[in-house]
C-alpha cells in the first residue's frame, strides 16, 4: 500500500480518516486522533511527504496530551515536540494523532493504560501486545503507515509480533530520546513499527542519529553490510525456556527456511538467559522509581484536590494518579535502592548485565546475527485470562536482553498460527540495523506481513 | 518482605497505600523478590557493573539560547497558579 500524500490529499485523507473512525470504538488504538494538529508541523515535501504516522503517547508531539496513558497526564499538553518527531515532520511525515500504552510503557499488553482499551485487531478478545500496543494495533489494522513506540524490555518487538508487523528495537542512543517520558533511561530506544521492512527502515533512517538535546543519543556508525551467506546463532538455553507450542513450531520452521535461503543457522551458548529478567526488572524498576519521582503535583500533571503540607500534596496526587502496575514498579524500584539492599539487588543486577553483554560479545565473534522468538506465547486473551501480570513479566526473557546489551533487534511476522500471527526476532552487533533489515528483507519475500481481519483498507 | 517493610518503602516512593492495596501489592512485590533471589547462583566474581551499555564522554555545547522559549505553555500545565506563581499548599 502506499501511503505517500494520504494524509495531505483532500480526497485520500477523507476517506482515511472516515476508515480510521470506523474502527476506533472496536480497536481503541487512539487516545487523540487528529491529524489537522499533527499536520501544522510537518514539510510539504521529503521522502515521507503525507505520510500519516501515530506516535506513543509516552512520546512528545507539540500541541497534542502526553498522557503516557495515566491518569497522572491525562490534561497534559506537551509543549514541544521528540526529536525523532521532529526529524520525521521534517521528512514530510504526519502525526496522525497518540496511541494507547501500558501506563508509562510499564505492561505487556496495554491492558494498564488508565485511559483507554485497546484490542488486537486479529482477534479483538486478545491484547494487542505491549506497552506499545496502541500503535501496533494501528499500523496492523491500516490506520496509520507507521507506528512510533519505546522499547524498554520489549515494547516495540512483542506487539509488533501480536499484531503481525515489523517491529525495531535500535542500537541504544542511535534514535534522540529528547521527548521521550523517561521510564528506565539506560535500557529504553525509541523504534519503529510498519507492515513492511521499507517501511521501517525509512523511518528509522529519518529518525536515527546524533542530537545535541540528548547527551547519550550517537552520531550514525552503520556496520558494514555483510553480504551473502550469514552466520545466524541460536543460543541452545532457548530450548529450556517454556514455550507454547505454535511458537515452537514457528521456531523451528524460521530455522528450516533460513537454511533453505542458504544461511549456516547454528547453536551459540547464552548462559546467562536464565537472569535476565531478574537482572532486567530490578535494573528497569530502579531506574523508574527515580524517574517518576518527578511526579510530584507541583508543576504539572494530576494535583490532590485538598491537602495541608506540600509533602502530603505529593503524597495524595501520586497516590491518585498512579495505577497499579506503575505503585509495584515504583516500590521495587525503591526497596532494591535502599540502603543495605543495594549490593544484593541493585549492583548484583548491574554486574549480571555485564555477564549478558560478554556472553553476546562472544556470540557475535562466531555469528553474524542472534535468532529467537519474541515471546514465549501467542497474543493472550484480555483479562490476564491465560497469562497473569507475573508470567508477562517472565516472558519478557527473549525480548529484555537486547535492551540490557544495548542491542539492535527486529521483530518480524513469522507465521499465522490458528488465526494468530506469531513473531520471531535477530538481534545484531550495536549499528548492525542494516543487517536486521537485509535478513528480514530475504524473509519478507516468501512470508510478508499477513493482513489482519479487516485490513485492506476501505478508504484504499 | 513483612508488612511494615513495605510500609517503609511506601513511605520513601511518596505512595499512600490502603491496607487492601498493600496486601495486594505486597504479594506481587514478594513474587519479584522471590525471582530476583536466583540472581544468587550466577558468579559475578570480578566484573565490574554495567550502568550504560554503549555510553560516550560527556559533550558540551555553546552557552547560547537554544530553541524556543517555552516558560507560558510549561506554566499552562500547572494545576494552580496566580499570574507567572504557582501555588502550593503553606510552607511553613
Amino acid at each position: 500500500m502506499d501511503w505517500h500524500g494520504v494524509a495531505t490529499h483532500a480526497g485520500a485523507r477523507e476517506r482515511w480518516k472516515a476508515f480510521v473512525a470506523s474502527r476506533q470504538d472496536e480497536l481503541g488504538s487512539f487516545l487523540q486522533f487528529d491529524p489537522a494538529l499533527g499536520a501544522v508541523d510537518s514539510a510539504s515535501s521529503g521522502p515521507l511527504a503525507g505520510v500519516p504516522f501515530a506516535v506513543k503517547d509516552n512520546i512528545a508531539v507539540r500541541g497534542f496530551r502526553l498522557t503516557c496513558g495515566s491518569r497522572m497526564l491525562r490534561d497534559f499538553v506537551s509543549p514541544y515536540s521528540a526529536t525523532a518527531v521532529e526529524r520525521l515532520q521534517k521528512a514530510g511525515g504526519i502525526v496522525a494523532g497518540k496511541a494507547n500504552l501500558d501506563e508509562f510503557g510499564m505492561g505487556s499488553s496495554t491492558e494498564n493504560s488508565a485511559l483507554m482499551v485497546t484490542r488486537n485487531p486479529w482477534d479483538p478478545g486478545r491484547v494487542p501486545g505491549g506497552s506499545s500496543g496502541g500503535p501496533a494495533a494501528a499500523v496492523a489494522a491500516g490506520l496509520a503507515a507507521f507506528g512510533l513506540g519505546s522499547d524498554t524490555g520489549g515494547s516495540v518487538r512483542q506487539p509488533a509480533a501480536f499484531c503481525g508487523i515489523y517491529g525495531l528495537k535500535p542500537t541504544w542512543g542511535a534514535v534522540s530520546r529528547f521527548g521521550l517520558v523517561a521510564y528506565a533511561s539506560s535500557l529504553e530506544v525509541i523504534g519503529v513499527m510498519a507492515k513492511t521492512v521499507d517501511m521501517t527502515e525509512k523511518a528509522f533512517a529519518v529518525m536515527r542519529g546524533e542530537d545535541p538535546r540528548d547527551q547519550s543519543s550517537l552520531a550514525w556508525q552503520p556496520a558494514p553490510l555483510r553480504k551473502g551467506k550469514l552466520s545466524i546463532g541460536v543460543p541452545r538455553e532457548c530450548a529450556d525456556v517454556p514455550m507454547h507450542a505454535d511458537v515452537r513450531k514457528t521456531f523451528e520452521k524460521t530455522r528450516r527456511t533460513l537454511k533453505e535461503l542458504g544461511h549456516e543457522v547454528r547453536e551459540v551458548s547464552f548462559p546467562t538467559l536464565d537472569h535476565v529478567v531478574s537482572s532486567y526488572y530490578v535494573i528497569a524498576t530502579a531506574e523508574a522509581s527515580a524517574n517518576l519521582a518527578r511526579f510530584d503535583g507541583v508543576r504539572y500533571g494530576h494535583r490532590a484536590a485538598h491537602a495541608d503540607t506540600p509533602e502530603a500534596m505529593t503524597i495524595a496526587s501520586r497516590t491518585e494518579g498512579l495505577g497499579p502496575e506503575v505503585k509495584l514498579r515504583i516500590l521495587l524500584g525503591t526497596y532494591v535502592l535502599r540502603s543495605g539492599f543495594q549490593d544484593e539487588y541493585y549492583l548484583r543486577a548491574q554486574k549480571i548485565r555485564t555477564a549478558i553483554r560478554m556472553d553476546f560479545q562472544k556470540a557475535f565473534e562466531g555469528v553474524d546475527l542472534v535468532l529467537m522468538p519474541v515471546y514465549p506465547v501467542p497474543p493472550f486473551q484480555r483479562g490476564s485470562a491465560d497469562a497473569d501480570p507475573f508470567m508477562q513479566k517472565l516472558a519478557d526473557i527473549f525480548t529484555c536482553a537486547a535492551n540490557l546489551a544495548g542491542l539492535p533487534a527486529l521483530s518480524f511476522p513469522a507465521a499465522v498460527e490458528a488465526a494468530l500471527p506469531i513473531g520471531m526476532q535477530f538481534l545484531a552487533p550495536a549499528f548492525g540495523e542494516d543487517l536486521l533489515f537485509s535478513i528480514c528483507r530475504q524473509l519478507e519475500k516468501g512470508f510478508p506481513s499477513p493482513d489482519a481481519p479487516g485490513f485492506p483498507a476501505g478508504w484504499k | 518482605m513483612d508488612a511494615s517493610e513495605l510500609a517503609i518503602t511506601a513511605r520513601m516512593a511518596r505512595l499512600s497505600l490502603t491496607k487492601e492495596e498493600l496486601e495486594k501489592l505486597g504479594v506481587a512485590v514478594e513474587q519479584m523478590l522471590q525471582h530476583f533471589s536466583h540472581m544468587k547462583e550466577i558468579d559475578i566474581q570480578g566484573l565490574a557493573p554495567t550502568t550504560h551499555a554503549l555510553l560516550r564522554e560527556n559533550r558540551l555545547r555553546e552557552d547560547a539560547e537554544n530553541g524556543p522559549a517555552l516558560s507560558d505553555t510549561l506554566l499552562g500545565n500547572a494545576p494552580e497558579r496566580e499570574e507567572r506563581f504557582i501555588v502550593i499548599p503553606n510552607v511553613l
